[in-house]
Order: structure tokens, then sequence, then C-alpha cells
């Protein structure tokens, strides 16, 4: 089973606490040895993520976790927003579908790029993302 | 750009093993100061025993038809006694820190590489354990004192144990992974045709694990080679699915993104039907059914692009 | 060239470049498609060498601005050429499902500066 090594609170407020939290996981995966590709698939859906919670969540925070089962290790982040959360949930992971006039690939494109990706929300009560990627042999 | 080799580093460094693993470590072992004084005050009795107990140690081990395996050649058994020695005084130098762990740690390594596994050489400690408990008992006369003595010595040594068990397991998953990374290496063989074209014929199924694996090594001897067209020969592939087209359109669009063209070959009448069947869209794709035909268009396209742009 | 972002646009003979250093977030992202379109109109350039070499990582919402920027310029009689993707980026990006289908690419800043070359000798506009 894998054991939290070490974890970081990070707010989302502002474009810019959305860069420090891909900052951080970028950090964190070079450290634990993720290839280039890996480290681009984690930091680049933290970046989604983050601005999902941001713009559509109006803000919230993330907690990025440092995981080790012994042989390998993982980084897993979870996004909190307090916003008006995702009613179309179907529509919105199958892709193509923004209420913000975007691409509408971030959670359908993020949820191809990482290993762990679980999502709740319901209308009114707010949006949590979990993601989570683990290093190759 | 590419995936760096890291750097070779010490092995304490590899496992992580810091200062505070090492406090952790002697604390589940209760290997304190005392124990490390207590030894060192025993150093002369190790050096008196130390002839004897090598021996008596190699002769319970090449005793044993299979563990002899480990040591074909009487040159190998001096070299292994001449190490015992060393290793067997340091358990009396009264020191265990970051210096010493490594030491140890190279034990459990140097292990791996000859394929000995734990279970022999656990089995050696406890023979080791056995001929100390014999000559402490015989030399120390007050009973407590000598079982204070032996205490010491099974929790270094049990310590010791420990560490040699990490290193092999890090040392056998370092070995599996690159194995692995041949394999790889092996199922992406791109090879440079021309200056500026490159040709990786795939041979055997593609699974989606394979495919991402294709994709990356694609996208790094593009833009390592600079190479402004791939063919890709699926001659080699027996099934081409959806799926598969779908991965082989995926590359095709990442090779794009970093400038350069994928141009597929090897298409038989077959795969030439199902593709059209299935309704897969390959027509951002360059085709063409034989590996010579797809050479020829590469250098077209490399060489148009060439004389156009010196112009 | 004045400009309200802090990513440079320098002038190559009839044609821009501009090369991306900074993590780009949003406001920056925005303010350089600004700037870039604002030097097509007063240098009446006819093409644009985007180089993104220094880019660690591009979201859906960058490359969009990106491939945004180039259908805009295209709009303006200036053609974009994308150089200098990393293959990490391109690996994410494919499976993200956002290929920047309309935009085109080339290895590296010469081999784009050589495009446009190629298709001002060829008279294309
Ligand atoms: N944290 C969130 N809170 C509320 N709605 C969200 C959140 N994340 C995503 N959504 C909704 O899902 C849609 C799709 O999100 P996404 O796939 O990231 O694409 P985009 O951000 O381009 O719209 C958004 O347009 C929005 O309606
Ligand atoms: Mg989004």
């Amino acid at each position: 089973m894998a054991d939290v090594v070490q974890r970081w609170e990070m707010p989302i407020r502002t474009e810019d606490d959305v860069i420090l939290v891909r900052r951080k996981a970028r950090m964190l995966a070079q450290e634990r040895g993720f290839d280039a590709f890996a480290t681009a698939a984690l930091t680049t859906a933290a970046s989604e993520l983050g601005r999902n919670a941001l713009v559509h969540g109006g803000g919230g925070g993330a907690l990025i976790e440092h995981l080790a089962d012994g042989t390998r290790s993982g980084i897993r982040i979870t996004f909190v927003d307090r916003g008006p959360g995702i009613a179309d949930m179907a529509r919105v992971l199958a892709g193509g579908y923004s209420t913000a006039r975007s691409l509408g690939l971030g959670l359908s494109g993020t949820r191809r790029l990482v290993e762990e990706f679980d999502i709740e929300s319901a209308p009114g009560a707010g949006t949590k993302v979990v993601i989570c990627k683990w290093t190759r042999y | 750009m590419n995936r760096a080799v890291p750097a070779p580093r010490s092995l304490s460094e590899t496992l992580k093993f810091d200062a505070r693993e090492l406090n952790s470590r002697r604390t589940f072992f209760q290997l304190s100061d005392d124990d490390l004084a207590r030894l060192k005050g025993l150093r002369p009795f190790a050096e008196r025993h130390m002839d004897d107990v090598v021996e008596d140690f190699y002769r319970l081990i090449l005793s044993h038809p299979e563990a002899r395996r480990f040591f074909p050649d009487d040159e190998t058994i001096r070299r292994v006694k001449r190490l015992q020695r060393d290793y067997f005084l340091q358990l009396f130098d009264g020191v265990c820190d970051l210096a010493y762990v490594e030491n140890r740690l190279r034990v459990g390594a140097a292990h791996e590489r000859i394929g000995m596994a734990p279970r022999w050489y656990i089995g050696a400690y406890r023979h080791y354990l056995a001929i100390l408990l014999d000559r402490i008992t015989a030399d120390v006369p007050d009973p407590a004192e000598a079982r204070a003595s032996y205490q010491s010595m099974l929790r270094l040594v049990g310590f010791d144990m420990s560490l040699a068990i990490d290193a092999y397991i890090a040392a056998n998953l370092d070995t599996l992974g690159r194995h692995q990374a041949a394999i790889r290496e092996l199922s992406t063989p791109v090879i440079k045709v021309h200056d500026h074209i490159l040709l990786l014929p795939l041979v055997g199924a593609i699974d989606s694990e394979r495919a991402q694996q294709i994709m990356e090594a694609v996208l790094l001897r593009v833009i390592g080679e600079k190479a402004r067209a791939i063919i890709i020969d699926i001659a080699g592939v027996p099934v081409v699915d959806t799926r598969v087209a779908d991965h082989l359109l995926k590359t095709t669009a990442a090779v794009r993104l970093v400038g350069g063209k994928v141009i597929l070959t090897g298409i038989s009448a077959q795969v030439a039907r199902t593709i059209v069947q299935l309704g897969v869209d390959i027509s951002t794709m360059y085709t063409v059914a034989e590996l010579s035909e797809g050479i020829e268009l590469a250098l077209g396209l490399v060489g148009k692009q060439i004389s156009t742009g010196a112009t | 060239m004045s400009q309200r972002g802090n990513i440079p646009i320098l002038r190559v003979g009839s044609n821009l470049l501009t090369t991306i250093h900074i993590d780009l977030h949003d406001t920056i992202a925005e303010a350089f498609q600004e700037d870039v379109l604002v030097a097509i109109k007063n240098t009446g350039a006819k093409g644009l060498v985007i180089d993104i070499t220094g880019l660690e990582e591009v979201d859906t919402y960058v490359a969009r601005i990106l491939a945004d920027t180039g259908r805009m310029a295209a709009l303006m009689g200036a053609h974009t050429i994308l150089v200098g993707m990393r293959a990490e980026v391109a690996a994410t990006l494919v499976r993200m499902g956002f290929a920047m289908d309309t935009v085109e690419t080339a290895l590296d800043v010469d081999d784009g500066l050589a495009m446009l070359q190629a298709r001002k000798a060829l008279g294309r506009k």
C-alpha cells in the first residue's frame, strides 16, 4: 500500500497560484525520477485542473502529496473548490464541451494523462478532482 | 531533451538512506552508542579470533554443495576470506555512521551481481552468530557480560542484514528496469536512412503501452536527428485494427507538431481493406504500399524542401 | 517594438520572429497575442515564426491561444509557423486531443524562416 511521504497544501486564488502549483509538481516529479514525458503529463494536468478550479470554481486549493509504495514513487494532487459544481458530468468528461467558450478538453484530456483520475462534483457543492501518477520502471 | 542517464550515485543516496533513516533504523534494531562502545571494547577479542572465525565460517558454507557454487575456485575463496576478515573487524570499530551504511549496502549489491539470493546470506549470518556465540562464552568468564556482548553483536549484525537485503532489492529492481529499457529499445529500432530521414520498421503487436513508447521514441529521434520525415513500416504488424490505426494517427499528429512528417509504408491489401471498412480517416497521412516507394517519397519531401528553401 | 507583454518580437526581413521563453500564464498569453497582431499591423509582415523551444509545458489554454494567434495573423496577411515544440509537449497535446491542426510547424527557427522564404518565392500569399 502507498504511504504518504510528504504533503503540501497550496491555495488557488490567482493565476500565479496556478503556476506555483504547476512548478511544485514539476520540481517534485523531476526529483522523484519521472521522465520528461511523465513530468509534462503531470504538470499539464495540474495546469488544466488548477485553471478550472480558479476560472470555473472561483478559486480553491490544491493538495500535493508525494507517495511511495516501496518500489515506486507517486505524486497525487487534489484540487478542491467551493464553486458552482458540474451539472452535466457525462458531457464534460466526453470532451469538447465548455461553458466558457474554450476548448473543453481540460478534464477529458487530463484523464488520459494520468493513471488515476477521480472527480466528485454536485451542483452548488463545489468540485474535487484527484489525479495520481507513478514513476515507470 | 533526452531521458538522461543519471550520474552514478552512492547506494545510500539511491535508497534515500539519510541521517534520519539511519537514526530510525538504529532505533528499530535497538542499536545504541553503548552497544557500539561495548563492541569497540571487544576489538582485542576480535583480532585474536579473526582468522579462526573466518576459517570456521567458510568451512560451514563450502560444505554445502549449492552454496559452494558461488565460490568456483581457490582464488575466489582467498579473496572473499580477505573481505570477510575486514568485514568482521569493522563490526568492532565502534562506528555506525552513513559511511558504514554505504559500505554494508555495497555488500548486498555485490551479492545481487553474483546472483546470490538473500536466503544464502541470511543463513550465512546465522552461522556467523553461532560461531561468535561459542567464542564469546568461552572467552568472557562473566555470563552476564558475555550475554550483553552477544546482544550487541546481534543488534549490529541484524542491522547489517537489513541493509544487505535493502541493497539486494534495490539492485534487483534496477536490473529489471534496465532489462525493460533494453526491450523498449529493441521494440522501436529507429534507423537513420538518409540525412533528415528516419525509418522505423515495426514488428509485432501494438498495444497501447507500446504505442506510447513508439510515439515517445519517434519524437525524441525526430528532434534529435533533425529529421524532416520518418517512415513507419507496418508490414510486420500482424493486426491493424481501429486502435492501432488510431495510435498511428496520433503519432503522425505528434510528429507534425515537432515539425516532421510521417510516411506510412507496408500497407497490405488486407490492411487497406480493414482501414476503409472501419471508416478510419487516414487522409492526413502519407501512405504507400512499399517501403522503397516510401523512401523515394521521403527523399522527394526532403529534397523539395531543401531546394526551395535555398532559393 | 512597443509591447504590452514582455515577450520580444523581432523583425527578420519581411517576417517576424518571437521566442517564448517564460511560463505563459493567461494574462501574459493574451498580451502576447495582442502584441503580435499589433506588430503585424505596424510592420506589414508577411510571415511569423513562433519559437516555443523554451516551453516545458503547453496546456490546452495556451495551445489554443497560439493556434488562434496563427489564424488571426492569417486574416491580417501573415503566415504563421510554430517551431521548436518539445517532444513531451507534442505527446501531451496529442494525448489530450488537441493537435493544433490549423497551425503549420517546423523543427526549428531556421527551418521555419526557410519555409517562409520558400512561400514567398512561390508567390503564395
Ligand atoms: N472546477 C470546476 N467547477 C465548475 N465547473 C467546472 C469545473 N471544472 C470544469 N468545469 C466545467 O466543465 C467544463 C469543461 O471543462 P474543461 O474540460 O476543463 O474545459 P474548459 O475549461 O476549456 O471549458 C467547463 O467549461 C465547466 O463548465
Ligand atoms: Mg479547463
